[in-house]
């Protein structure tokens, strides 16, 4: 190449190019592991699902056929009650420190939150493990469920109070000029308006919670048998996996690799469905 | 309508009022002269009263309204014109209630030759004819006739420069009747001058609508 | 003598240990457009805020004095009655977004669990929008959400839902600040009907807009009341030398 007086802007055009098509080849680094995981997953379990498979119970070693019925079951309960707990004390904690932001408590309750955040899940579960379970005399949903419940808090908090903390002052004011009560203006005006994050906030968290296992190993237990009692051991999928899929059986090797691909499907319906829900319900402002 | 042009209304009709009643002491004038009726003079000089509250009236609601609106374009020429128009008017008031003292002062009815040399009657009605086209003018916003105001001034100031021969001869042929002669030169006069006094209001009139300043120009179509 | 409606008496309002509101006194008279006008931190919207006990609501506010309403000290009612009886709008219009039109004019009625027959209800919504010159630009879209009006018809909702109240007083935090003059000329023109069933009290930092709108004047300046008087008055011929100063623009 003749020694022009433009060829430093030619080899910094060159570098630019090549930092572009590095970044792009980053990008893709992450997008297609991701493809091909949900694809084994996809190609592996789809196999195995059939009406057997989503309505028996696993059969016994050494027969053949069988389903993940009770860890279907079971994990829509012990979900549903951590729900049910965690929902309204999230949403009322994260009502309260978006009104009260200097308060001590509320700094306190933030703290906590954060730290709650950053627990290990496993820990949470030997946690529950002594306070209830043992207590109790025995493994049940319930405690599986309040072990859930505190994964699942400190996101509801957090995301409603973001939402609720977004809102603009003007709305609250414009319900106390009206003479409306403080306590309804929180619930009339406030909540109602932030519906779409506090919404988005709770499906997130069950979501993330769906596919928790460790809290649930001595907590729920698991349970080779389909029930409904949420003060005895239940099965539920994570557990189903993390026993079925290292055992030397193919059936229920089988049955990790169906119950994957539903969990899979489930989290990924969830989060599909918070982005619907979010832009449906979004308010203008 | 907006409160402003409710105000502005409001302003137009009390001008127009005033208007009327120095019209009607320019009529009552012209009727004590004709008839020699010292009472009827006597009322235009108490009614005079009236026309000076008037004028203060409409001065100090033009100031209210400049104060509380700042109003411009139109409205603000309108207002502009209006306070210079309540000047005028009372002006012309003035001369109503002038006249009216001559009536009053003067020992006799004026002799008829007097009368009829100068023409005096013709040029009050002519003069009150003048002020009923202003106010029309004013009151419909019609600058073709605000014009015409200026053709019929002409006209009393024709009237006002013939008087001067006029009443010299009739000094000449009759030196006893100096006296009234006088002040049938004064009415004439001052007459004259609501001619002038109308010009002035015709050219208001035509700054307010048209925005043209006609003051002080010689060609005035 | 005009009937007294609101009267301070040696009104002051802090904020924490700031002193915002300096002994005021002044006797409002019902049925009338009162403006309250003073340049940026004069203390006039505290004071409004006071009215209807809202300034409270911020921490470390606090008042003392006697503020009346009638004959009844304001700060001896509860809020929510006080409210009830003096409505607010804001500067910026702020229509409920997640309730249609309809919704939003009662929504007093409404978000404390009210429920009114639906002939009343239909009465009270048309009422109150012919009241804020609104009802025949959105009698056929009542069930819209109020936030896709524009800027000046969002206002007019917010005045018809503190109409719909029924209150005695209603105050103006700088109403047409945020919006285009053609609004703001609608706006104003609603004031004079108004003030025939209520009484205004109106904040502003224009004060032109003090001038053609009303019919009584409040100057404040440093926290102080400084001239209240008839607005011809005021403007003509004010009697302060430092209302005269800031009409005249000699300081902002």
């Amino acid at each position: 190449m003749n020694k022009k007086p433009t060829s430093p802007i030619n080899y910094r055009l060159a570098k630019s190019r090549a930092y572009q098509v590095l970044i792009i080849i980053f990008a893709m680094a992450i997008t297609i592991p991701l493809f091909f995981i949900i694809g084994y997953i996809f190609v592996q379990g789809v196999q195995k699902i059939n009406w057997t498979f989503l309505t028996h119970i696993p059969k016994p070693v050494g027969e053949s056929g069988g389903g993940i019925a009770n860890a279907l079951v079971g994990s829509l309960i012990i979900v549903a009650v951590a729900a049910v707990i965690a929902i309204p004390i999230g949403i009322m904690c994260g009502i309260y420190l978006s009104e009260n932001k200097r308060s001590k408590l509320a700094y306190w309750s933030r703290l906590s939150v954060d730290i709650l955040q950053g627990v290990p899940s496993i820990v949470i579960g030997i946690v529950v493990y002594f306070w209830i379970v043992k207590p109790a005399g025995g493994f049940s949903a319930f405690s599986g469920s309040i072990a859930l419940a505190i994964m699942m808090l400190p996101i509801v908090v957090r995301s409603t109070e973001e939402t609720l903390k977004l809102l603009p002052d003007s709305l609250k004011e414009a319900a106390l000029a009206l003479g409306i009560p403080y306590h309804r203006v929180i619930l009339s005006v406030i909540v109602p308006c932030g519906i779409s994050g506090i919404l988005s906030g709770v499906i997130l968290s069950v979501a993330r919670i769906a596919g928790e296992t460790a809290p649930l190993l001595f907590t729920a237990f698991g349970n080779p048998y389909l029930s409904g009692d949420i003060r005895k051991p239940m099965q539920s999928l994570p557990l189903l996996i993390f026993n079925y899929a290292t055992s030397p059986y193919d059936d229920w090797r089988d049955l990790a690799w169906g119950a994957s691909l539903i969990l899979l499907l489930w989290v990924l319906l969830l989060n599909i469905f918070t982005k619907v829900i979010t832009r449906r319900w979004k308010i203008q402002l | 309508m907006t409160q402003l042009e409710l105000e502005l209304n409001e302003v137009k009709t009390e001008v127009g009022n005033m208007w009327a009643l120095v019209t009607s002491q320019l009529n009552k004038a012209r009727e004590a002269i004709l008839h020699f009726d010292k009472d009827l003079a006597r009322e235009v000089m108490q009614r005079e009263k009236r026309v000076n509250a008037f004028e203060l009236k409409i001065d100090r609601d033009c100031e209210n309204i400049f104060a509380l609106y700042c109003p411009v374009a139109i409205d603000l020429r309108f207002l502009l014109a209006a306070l210079k128009i309540n000047n005028n008017l009372e002006r012309i008031g003035d001369i109503a209630d002038g006249i009216a003292r001559y009536v009053i002062d003067a020992p006799a009815p004026f002799p008829a030759p007097l009368m009829e040399a100068t023409q005096l009657l013709r040029m009050f009605q002519d003069s009150i004819n003048v002020m009923q086209d202003a106010k029309t003018a004013f009151e419909t916003e019609d600058t073709v006739l605000a014009r015409t105001i200026f053709e019929k001034d002409e006209v009393l100031d024709r009237f006002n420069l013939a008087a001067n021969r006029q009443i010299a001869e009739v000094i000449k042929k009759d030196i006893n009747l100096t006296t009234e002669a006088m002040y049938v030169l004064s009415i004439i006069r001052k007459l004259e001058r609501v001619g002038d006094q109308c010009t002035n209001i015709a050219e208001e009139i035509i700054f307010y609508i048209e925005a043209k300043v006609l003051k002080h120009l010689q060609q005035k179509q | 003598m005009e009937d007294t409606i609101v009267r301070a008496q040696n009104f002051n309002a802090y904020f924490g240990t700031n002193h915002v509101v300096k002994n005021v006194n002044i006797d409002l008279p019902r049925n009338n457009a009162i403006a309250v006008m003073g340049p940026s931190g004069c203390g006039k919207t505290t004071f409004l805020r006071c009215i209807n006990r809202m300034h409270e609501l911020i921490a470390g506010a606090h008042v003392d004095g006697k503020m009346y309403l009638h004959q009844e000290d304001i700060y001896d009612m509860h809020p929510i009655f006080v409210r009830l009886k003096i409505g607010m709008v804001f500067q910026r219009p702020n229509p409920f977004p997640n309730l249609s039109i309809y919704d939003n004019v009662i929504a007093g009625y409404k978000l404390v669990g009210m429920k009114l027959p639906k002939a009343e209800r239909d009465q009270k919504v048309e009422e109150s929008l012919t009241k804020a010159a609104l009802w025949n630009e959105v009698k056929d879209s009542l069930h819209k959400k109020g936030t896709f009006l524009s800027g000046g018809q969002q206002q007019r909702l917010c005045i018809a839902r503190a109409i719909a109240m029924e209150p005695e007083v209603m105050l103006f935090d700088e109403p047409t600040s945020a919006l285009d003059p053609i609004s703001t000329a609608s706006i104003e023109e609603l004031f004079f009907e108004l003030k025939k069933s209520y009484t205004l009290i109106i904040v502003t930092h224009n004060m032109q807009q003090a001038a053609r709108v009303s019919d009584r004047t409040a100057f404040f300046y440093l926290g102080e009341l400084v001239e209240f008087d008839d607005t011809k008055q005021m403007f003509t011929n004010p009697k302060d030398l430092r209302t005269q100063n800031y009409i005249t623009g000699r300081f902002s």
